[in-house]
């Protein structure tokens, strides 16, 4: 092995060798079952099979959602939605494709959300990683050994997202399992039908499975990167996961609040969803993806040069 | 003539405006076992952490082997191995995972030898349980196996024998000697318990304030022990007659009790005594004490004060 990954196993092996990570295993894969149990349970809508008549079943369902629009008299969310339903079962019903049944694929896709607890999950791990070091007292044995401390940070940032993407597979793979033991299994890759930018697409479901989870990732990774940055700067996990933790939910918060301003473009947050570009759903006018992606790059650059800096340059003292 | 293993030259750092380290220069040499001692506060650690790297030198240099600390760290750090302060290690892992850890973070430690370092250091039967359960005199032990993983030529242990029984403390002692013996490894100690480096060093620094005050080697050749002047107690019968005698003599006497105390070169000694007896003093007994390196030590720091 050579030494560079030699400093990343010794890094995986910390985390992995702790009980309070496989806490956080257990419990993801708890919420994953549970979640598929409740479905299962409680929504009826889901689990409609569609027969050889799905055209037949898909006319029926649109009658309903139109009688649901025309009666309820002032809700404009509800024609909305259900004004998308009829579309999507008319674009089934021209295109002459047989609406997927609901399975292990279709309830992967729902759990893209889930990876909001990886997120938390990666940036506790990334948040203890330097300072739990410097709390055990190890950082003395750690900094003393042949190896710049370029690339002893670099062993442990990487490994953090090493860990982020094996909970990202486990997250999969649990969803598939759960999926398959409610709901059935709808094949090795079967097409589905989504909404995009420029209407109805029928596409492979792997795919979307992989791009919807991607979105949610550009957050983790920010907030980690940040949480990182925290607790090196300050040799505080908890600090470090607090900020994390609460930009993570709140962030929104904050742009929504200054909404009106122009310089709310800059802020992380407002960039931060890179799907809102695929829906045409944008937060703010005149964004575009170039310019998040640009700024996204400039927060991670930012970040990344100030942990460098503090570690490398920083005497360790008790 | 052995190598000089460890350099520092002019030594300085600096924390704010307040200098920690004031122009420390010392080497030592390869096989050579150097005590270093001082008052608490005096910069003992800040010295070591330098020397190991986790601090940032403000001027001077440090040399390991002829490689620069500041330039080559690389070449530097390879062959020094350290316990800086307390032997802190990952406390939910066992100590063989401890050791592989460590173990991985250089070229060439194979699995024989970290078998071998555990036989060394007498740890083989705890070594699958977690350190978080080991006493201190087992982390000890830990913490110098993992300093000496991979044969380094500069051993740096701050207050090795921590937290021992006296026959942990003896074979650990033993065991330094033998390293600095055999494989010729330059042994860096410091410590506060000054019998314990009396009884291993070939040489002692003391340090205070953030200056080397004094270096002196602890055991000396013949010639030396035969100069250093030593302080002698008579205990005689004639006292008032025996003060008269030595003053003669041009020997300065201090009257304690009913002893008398002097301080003499050894190769003195028999002649005063013939001296005495020839007039007749009634001697019961001489003592001669050699003065401890405590005593030094405390001579030359003025006591265990934090300033």
């Amino acid at each position: 092995m050579s030494n560079f990954l030699k400093l990343v196993y010794n890094e995986l092996f910390k985390i992995y060798v702790r009980k309070v990570t496989w806490v956080m295993y257990g419990f993801l894969f708890l919420i994953v079952l549970g979640g598929a149990f409740l479905v299962h349970t409680l929504d009826d809508e889901l689990s409609t099979t569609y027969t050889d008549n799905w055209k037949e079943q898909l006319q029926e369902e649109n009658d309903m959602y139109l009688g649901d629009i025309s009666s309820s008299s002032d809700s404009e969310y509800f024609s909305l939605y259900y004004g998308e339903l009829v579309e999507r079962n008319n674009y089934h019903i021209e295109n002459d494709i047989k609406p997927l049944n609901y399975g292990a694929w279709s309830y992967t896709l729902e759990n893209a959300g889930l990876v909001s607890i990886i997120s938390l999950f990666t940036i506790i791990i990334g948040a203890g990683i330097i300072s739990n070091e410097y709390k055990w007292g190890t950082i003395k044995l750690l900094l003393i050994r042949p190896i710049s401390r370029s690339k002893i940070l670099l062993s442990k940032f990487l490994s953090v997202f090493i860990f982020a993407f094996v909970t990202m597979i486990f997250l999969l793979l649990s969803s598939l399992l759960a999926g398959a033991i409610f709901f059935g299994f709808e094949g090795l890759n079967p097409d589905i039908v989504v909404l995009k930018n420029d209407g109805f697409q029928h596409v492979p479901i792997l795919g979307e499975v992989i791009t919807d989870y991607g979105y949610k990732v550009v957050n983790l990774i920010m907030m980690t990167t940040l949480a990182f940055m925290i607790s090196t700067i300050f040799k505080s996990s908890s600090l470090a996961v607090g900020v994390g933790i609460f930009l993570l939910m709140g962030g929104n918060i904050f742009v929504q609040a200054f909404q009106n301003y122009d310089w709310v473009k800059y802020i992380l947050f407002a960039n931060i969803d890179l799907k809102q570009y695929v829906t045409g759903n944008v937060l703010i006018e005149g964004m575009t993806l170039g310019f998040s992606v640009t700024v996204l790059f400039i927060y991670f650059v930012i970040f990344t040069m100030l942990t460098w800096l503090v570690f490398t340059k920083r005497d360790v003292a008790s | 003539m052995s190598e000089i293993a460890l350099r520092l030259e002019n030594v300085q750092k600096k924390i704010g405006k307040k200098e920690i380290i004031k122009n420390v220069s010392l080497t030592v040499n390869e096989g050579e076992v150097y005590g270093f001692i001082g008052p608490n506060g005096a910069g003992k650690t800040t010295t070591i952490r330098l020397i190991v790297g986790l601090m940032k030198l403000t001027a001077g240099d440090i040399k390991v082997l002829g490689k620069s600390i500041k330039d080559d760290y690389k070449e530097a750090a390879k062959h020094i191995g350290a316990i800086v302060e307390n032997p802190e290690l990952y406390p939910f892992m066992t100590g063989m995972q401890n050791l592989r850890h460590f173990a991985r973070m250089y070229d060439d430690v194979p699995e024989e030898r970290i078998e071998e370092v555990i036989e060394l250091v007498g740890l083989k039967k705890v070594i699958h349980g977690k350190v978080g359960k080991y006493s201190l005199g087992m982390r000890q032990r830990l913490g110098i196996a993992q300093a000496i993983l991979h044969r380094p030529k500069v051993l740096i242990l701050d207050e090795p024998t921590n937290g021992l029984d006296p026959a942990g403390m003896r074979e650990i002692r033993n065991y330094i000697k033998k390293l600095a013996v055999e494989e010729n490894v330059a042994v860096i100690i410091s410590s506060h318990l000054l019998s314990e480096i009396e009884l291993i060093c070939d040489r002692i620094g003391i340090i205070k304030h953030g200056e080397l005050i004094t270096e002196q080697t602890v055991k000396g050749d013949e010639e030396t022990v035969e100069k250093t002047a030593i302080k002698v107690i008579f205990d005689v019968e004639q006292i008032d007659q025996t003060i008269k005698l030595l003053k003669e003599k041009n020997i300065d006497v201090v009257k304690e009790g009913d002893q008398l105390i002097t301080e003499l070169q050894r190769k003195d000694i028999p002649a005063i005594v013939r001296h005495l007896v020839e007039h007749e003093i009634s001697i019961y007994g001489v003592t001669g004490v050699k003065a401890t390196l405590e005593d030094q030590f405390l001579e030359l720091t003025g006591g265990n004060i934090i300033e």
